[in-house]
C-alpha cells in the first residue's frame, strides 16, 4: 500500500532543495471524485498531491507541453522537471526519450506503482455504486468509494480499465525513485484480450461497427490532444496548428497539403483515425487515454492495439521497454519479415 | 444584404498592377461586377474576396465610395488565398461579398486638418479616406500624408502619392536608406515626430504593422492629440464577416461588425487582445 | 394550452405527428443522442451527450457548389437545407435556453440564411428536470431553471404515470392538437402535483456560480490576471467543451474541391473551436491568443461577460457538459468562481 504522504514528502523535498523546477502530479479536482493533473512549483503545494484510482491521466503529455513551452519561449530548461508516473506513463516517457524528445537527465521520474490494481474506468462504475461518489481510494485489491449513502467497496477488477486488466508492465521500471510494490507478472486478462473479443465477429460486422463509430466522431481531436506521442507541431493529416515564422513563405502556406477536409463525415474521420493509428504503430503504450477521453465512446484502443499486436508478433517489438532501444519504424533487423518484398 | 449572406457575387478583374515586387509583393486589383450593379460602400469597409477552390479573404476596399465603376483592392502575397490572387490575370472572375464592418466618420471631419499615417500595405485601408478627402478638397483643411516602407521598393501607390503633392503634404520615409533616396530615413512614427503635426482641429488616421500603430499612437498623444482625435483600423482573422463565426472578436466586439474602424478612445476600452 | 398525457399514449402521439420527423433520446454504445424514433420512445435519459444545436447548426453545412471551366466565369449553385420538419422530444430546459442564444447569434444584425432555413423547421418538446440530470448542472446560476420553458415549444413534466403537457408556442399547440383525443384536461390534483414537482425540482442542489450578477464586471477587471494561465494549465486544447456546448457557435468556412478539370467543389461550413491553437492565428503568424490561458479566458469571458454585454443575458445555460466531459477536469464553475474571488 502506498502512503500518499511519502509521495508528497518526495515532491516537497525535491522542490525545496531546488533539485527540480516543478512536479507534475495529480490533485483533487473540483468536479466529483476525479483527480486532475497539476503542475506544482512550490514545496508547500506538495500537500495538494493525491494518489487514488482516479489518477488515470497520462501525465507524460505535460512533459511534452513543458518542452514545447520552453522551445517557444527560447528558455533553457535549467533544473529537471519531475513527474509522477505509473507503469504505463513511465513507458510513454521512455518512448519520448527513445525518440530524443528530451534527455533522461531532464526528467526526474517519481514512479508510483498501481500495485497491480490499475486505475478506474468511470464508465464501468455505473450501476455498481449508488449515487455519485465523492472519493475513491486504493485498498489492497479493492477500490473503496465514498458516496452520499456510505462507503462502497468493489473488487478493483470489476471496474478497472480494460487496458489495466491486460497490462503486463504495471510497474514503472524507469524511475529515479519509486513507491509501491512491483506486481509485474500478475495477469488479470490476456494481452489484447478486448481486441481478441472484438475479432470474434466477422469482417462485415466489424466494418459495420467501425462505420457507425466513425459516423459518430465529431473530430474534437481529444484523442490526439491527450496522446503524449502525438507531439507533432503540425499534424500531417489535419492540423489545428501551423507553425509560422517570419521566414515562412507565402508558397509554403499556399502549398500546405490538406489530406482531409474539416467536415466530420465518415470518409474524413476514417482517414484521420487510420492515419493516426499508423503513425502510432510501435509507439503506443496503451495508456488508454484516447478511449477514455472520447466524448462519443469510440473504442479507439482497439485501433492502436491492433497495430501493437502486429508490432509484437511480427517484429517482437514492445514500445517503451527501454530507453536505448531503437524505435520500431526507424530500425531494421535482418530477421524482419520480408516476404512482401518482391 | 442579399438573400443568401454567404453567396458571393461574381466580379471580373479589370486591372492589375504590381505595386511592390519581390518576396512579399503587393498587387493592386480592380474588379467590376459580372452581373448588375456593385454594392455601395463607405470608407473603411471591407469585402470578402473569393477564389473558388482556394477560399476567401477579407480585405479593405481601397477605392473611394465616390468611384462607382470598380472596387480596388491592394493585396500582399502572404498566404494561401493571396498567393492565388497573385496568379490571376485581367479577365479572371472572382467572388465578392460585402460591404462589411463600420466606416470612418468622414462627414464629422469636414473642416478639420487630416493627418494620414500609413506603413507597408497599411496605406490601402486608409486610401479611400485620402482620395475622398482630395476629391472633396474644399471640405477639409490641411491634408498631410505620412507613409513609409522598409525600402524604396516597398513603397506602394508611388505615382498616386506624387500626384497628391499639389493638394496635400506628402512625407515619405524608408526604414533603411538607399542610394537615390533623399526623403526621410527612419521609421514612420519617428517621421511623424520629426514633422510635429499640430493637434489643433486635427484628426489622425493611422494603419500599418501593429508595432507601427502602437508607436504612432504613443507619439500622437505626446504631441497633444486626444484619444478621440486618433483613428485606426484593425485586422483580425475573419471567416464570415458578419459577426457569427465567432473568430474575430476583441472583447465583446466582432471586428467585422463593430470594427474595423476604431478611435483610440474606443479601442483602449477593449481588452488588449489584437 | 395545458393537458395531461398518460405515459402509455405517448407513442400514439408520436405516430399522429405525420409530416414531422420525430427524434428522441436513444442509447447507442453507451452514448445518449437524439435519433429518429424507432419503436417505443424513451424519455428516461439524463441529458444527451450532444445538445440538439446540430439540428439548426449542423457540423457540416454545404453553402453552395462551384464549377469553373478554365477561362470561363465560375458557376455557383446555392444548396439550401432540406425542408423536413423535425420535432425533438426530451429536450432539457438548459438546451431550450441554448436555442434562444443560438437564435440571437444567427438572427441579430443579419439573418444567417442556413440556420434560419433549418431553425424554422425544428420544434423542441422539452422535459422538465425533476432531478438534476448531471452532478454538474448549474442552470439556476445562469438565469435558468429545471422547469424553464425558454426556447421550447412544449414542456412535459413527469408526474409518475403521466405527463403534464404545457404548450409554450403556437407550434407547440399545433403538435398537441395533432393528437387532441389522446390528451386529457388537467384536474386540480394534476395542477397541485405539478406545482409540488416543480417546487421540489427547483430545490434540488446544484453546482453554483457565486454572486452571478457581479461576474461580468469582475471578469472585465481580470483580463490581465495571471490566474488564467494557471487555471488553463492542464488544458489539452481539444474541442470537447465547445462542440458539446449548447451555445458555442464558432465555425470555419472552407472550399472542398472534388474535381480539378473542370474545377468543382463545395463551399462548406464546419464547426470550429476557439480552443484550437490556430483559431485566431493571422497568416503572418501573429496570434492574438497564443496561449491556453488566453483561449480559456476567451471562452469563459464570451459566456459570462461579452455575450451578456451584447445581448443582456449569460451565454452559458448551465448544462454542465463541458465540466463532465473535459478530459482533464477544467471546470467552468470553479474557474469563474476563482477568477471572481481573486478579483476582489
Amino acid at each position: 500500500m502506498i502512503n500518499v504522504r511519502d509521495i508528497r514528502d518526495a515532491a516537497r523535498d525535491l522542490l525545496a532543495k531546488g533539485e527540480v523546477r516543478a512536479v507534475i502530479g495529480y490533485r483533487r479536482g473540483s468536479r466529483g471524485m476525479a483527480a486532475e493533473p497539476v503542475v506544482i512549483t512550490a514545496p508547500e503545494q506538495a500537500d495538494e498531491l493525491v494518489w487514488d484510482p482516479t489518477c488515470f491521466h497520462n501525465l507524460a503529455l505535460y512533459l511534452v507541453e513543458d518542452r514545447k513551452f520552453l522551445a517557444h519561449s527560447r528558455k533553457a530548461p535549467g533544473a529537471p522537471i519531475a513527474i509522477i508516473a505509473k507503469g504505463c506513463d513511465a513507458r510513454a516517457i521512455v518512448v519520448l526519450m527513445q525518440e530524443h524528445y528530451f534527455k533522461r537527465e531532464e526528467v526526474y521520474i517519481i514512479g508510483v506503482s498501481c500495485e497491480g490494481v490499475g486505475v478506474l474506468d468511470e464508465r464501468k462504475l455505473a450501476g455498481h455504486v449508488p449515487g455519485t461518489p465523492t472519493d475513491a481510494a486504493f485498498e489492497g485489491d479493492d477500490f473503496v468509494f465514498t458516496t452520499p449513502e456510505g462507503e462502497k467497496r468493489l473488487p478493483a477488477r470489476e471496474v478497472m480499465a480494460d487496458r489495466c486488466l491486460e497490462c503486463r508492465a504495471p510497474f514503472p521500471k524507469e524511475h529515479n525513485v519509486v513507491f509501491g510494490e512491483d506486481k509485474t507478472g500478475r495477469e488479470l486478462a490476456a494481452p489484447f484480450a478486448a481486441l481478441a473479443r472484438f475479432e470474434e465477429q466477422g469482417a462485415t460486422e466489424r466494418w459495420d461497427f467501425w462505420r457507425r463509430q466513425f459516423e459518430r466522431c465529431i473530430r474534437c481531436f481529444a484523442c490526439r490532444s491527450v496522446c503524449p506521442m502525438c507531439y507533432c507541431d503540425e499534424c500531417v493529416v489535419d492540423s489545428i496548428t501551423f507553425p509560422v515564422a517570419p521566414e515562412t513563405t507565402a508558397d509554403e502556406k499556399a502549398n500546405r497539403i490538406r489530406w482531409i477536409e474539416r467536415s466530420a463525415v465518415r470518409s474524413e474521420n476514417i482517414t484521420y483515425h487510420m492515419t493516426r493509428a499508423m503513425h502510432l504503430a510501435g509507439r503506443c503504450i496503451d495508456c488508454g487515454e484516447c478511449e477514455r477521453v472520447c466524448p462519443v465512446n469510440i473504442p479507439l484502443r482497439l485501433l492502436n492495439n491492433k497495430m501493437e499486436r502486429e508490432a509484437r508478433e511480427r517484429f517482437g517489438y514492445e514500445p517503451g521497454a527501454s530507453i536505448g532501444a531503437a524505435s520500431l519504424v526507424a530500425s531494421f533487423n535482418d530477421s524482419d519479415p520480408g516476404s512482401f518484398i518482391r | 444584404m442579399p438573400d443568401n449572406i454567404y453567396l458571393p457575387e461574381l466580379a471580373r478583374i479589370t486591372y492589375i498592377k504590381e505595386e511592390v515586387a519581390g518576396e512579399r509583393s503587393i498587387k493592386t486589383f480592380r474588379v467590376e461586377p459580372v452581373n448588375g450593379d456593385s454594392f455601395e460602400h463607405e470608407c473603411g469597409q471591407c469585402a470578402m474576396l473569393s477564389i473558388f477552390g482556394r477560399g476567401e479573404m477579407m480585405i479593405s476596399i481601397a477605392s473611394s465610395p465616390l468611384v462607382k465603376d470598380y472596387k480596388q483592392f491592394s493585396i500582399m502575397r502572404v498566404g494561401r488565398v493571396s498567393a492565388a490572387f497573385h496568379d490571376l490575370a485581367v479577365g479572371d472572375v472572382v467572388g465578392i461579398r460585402g460591404p462589411y464592418g463600420n466606416s470612418f466618420p468622414v462627414d464629422d471631419w469636414r473642416g478639420k486638418n487630416l493627418y494620414f499615417i500609413g506603413g507597408g500595405c497599411g496605406l490601402a485601408p486608409i486610401w479611400p479616406v485620402i482620395t475622398t478627402a482630395v476629391a472633396q478638397r474644399d471640405s477639409f483643411k490641411n491634408i498631410t500624408v505620412f507613409y513609409g516602407g522598409r525600402s524604396p521598393r516597398d513603397i506602394m501607390y508611388k505615382a498616386e502619392l506624387e500626384k497628391l503633392r499639389g493638394v496635400a503634404d506628402v512625407h515619405l520615409s524608408v526604414d533603411k536608406a538607399e542610394d537615390g533616396w533623399d526623403a526621410y530615413c527612419g521609421f514612420v512614427p519617428a517621421n511623424v515626430m520629426d514633422k510635429e503635426p499640430s493637434s489643433d482641429n486635427a484628426i489622425a488616421i493611422t494603419c500599418g504593422p501593429p508595432i507601427m500603430i502602437k508607436y504612432v499612437i504613443q507619439n500622437l498623444r505626446s504631441l497633444g492629440f486626444a484619444d478621440e482625435q486618433i483613428y485606426t483600423t484593425l485586422e483580425n482573422k475573419m471567416k464570415c464577416g458578419l459577426g457569427k463565426c465567432g473568430r474575430c472578436n476583441v472583447g465583446k466586439d466582432y471586428v467585422c461588425v463593430k470594427g474595423p474602424v476604431y478611435s483610440w478612445a474606443e479601442l483602449k476600452e477593449l481588452p488588449e487582445e489584437y | 394550452m395545458e393537458k395531461i398525457l398518460h405515459k402509455e399514449r405517448i407513442d400514439d402521439w408520436i405516430s399522429a405527428l405525420t409530416g414531422w420527423e420525430v427524434l428522441s433520446p436513444a442509447l447507442e454504445d453507451g452514448i445518449w443522442a437524439y435519433r429518429p424514433v424507432s419503436g417505443a420512445i424513451r424519455l428516461d435519459h439524463p441529458n444527451t451527450t450532444q445538445p440538439p444545436k446540430g439540428l439548426a447548426f449542423p457540423q457540416r453545412e454545404v453553402f453552395f457548389s462551384f464549377e469553373q471551366i478554365k477561362g470561363e466565369a465560375p458557376r455557383l449553385t446555392q444548396i439550401l437545407p432540406d425542408t423536413v420538419q423535425r420535432a425533438v422530444f426530451g429536450v432539457r430546459p438548459c438546451d431550450g435556453r441554448g436555442a434562444v442564444r443560438m437564435d440571437r447569434v444567427f438572427g441579430d444584425h443579419v439573418e444567417d440564411t442556413y440556420y434560419q432555413a433549418r431553425r424554422k423547421n425544428v420544434a423542441y418538446v422539452g422535459l422538465a428536470c425533476n432531478q438534476p440530470p448531471s452532478a454538474n448542472c448549474f442552470c439556476l446560476s445562469v438565469g435558468g431553471s429545471p422547469v424553464s420553458t425558454d426556447g421550447l415549444d412544449v414542456l412535459l413534466t413527469d408526474l409518475g404515470d403521466r405527463y403534464f403537457v404545457a404548450a409554450v408556442t403556437e407550434t407547440g399547440k399545433a403538435l398537441m392538437t395533432a393528437a387532441n383525443s389522446l390528451f386529457d384536461e388537467p384536474a386540480d390534483a394534476d395542477r397541485q402535483q405539478l406545482k409540488s414537482v416543480h417546487t421540489e425540482a427547483l430545490a434540488q442542489p446544484q453546482r453554483a456560480v457565486h454572486n452571478p450578477d457581479a461576474v461580468p464586471a469582475k471578469l472585465k477587471a481580470s483580463f490581465k490576471s495571471p490566474l488564467w494561465e494557471e487555471l488553463a494549465r492542464a488544458c489539452i486544447g481539444c474541442g470537447i467543451c465547445t462542440f458539446l456546448c449548447p451555445t458555442c457557435h464558432c465555425f470555419d468556412i472552407n472550399d472542398e474541391v472534388t474535381g480539378s478539370a473542370p474545377l468543382k467543389g463545395n463551399r462548406v461550413r464546419t464547426w470550429d473551436n476557439c480552443q484550437f491553437p490556430d483559431f485566431t492565428m493571422h497568416t503572418s503568424g501573429h496570434n492574438p491568443r497564443p496561449t491556453v490561458g488566453a483561449r480559456l479566458r476567451q471562452r469563459v469571458c464570451h459566456k459570462f461577460q461579452y455575450f451578456p454585454e451584447n445581448f443582456g443575458m449569460p451565454q452559458c445555460t448551465g448544462c454542465g457538459r463541458c465540466i463532465s466531459e473535459c478530459p482533464v477536469g477544467i471546470d467552468i464553475v470553479s474557474v469563474v468562481n476563482k477568477v471572481v474571488e481573486h478579483a476582489g
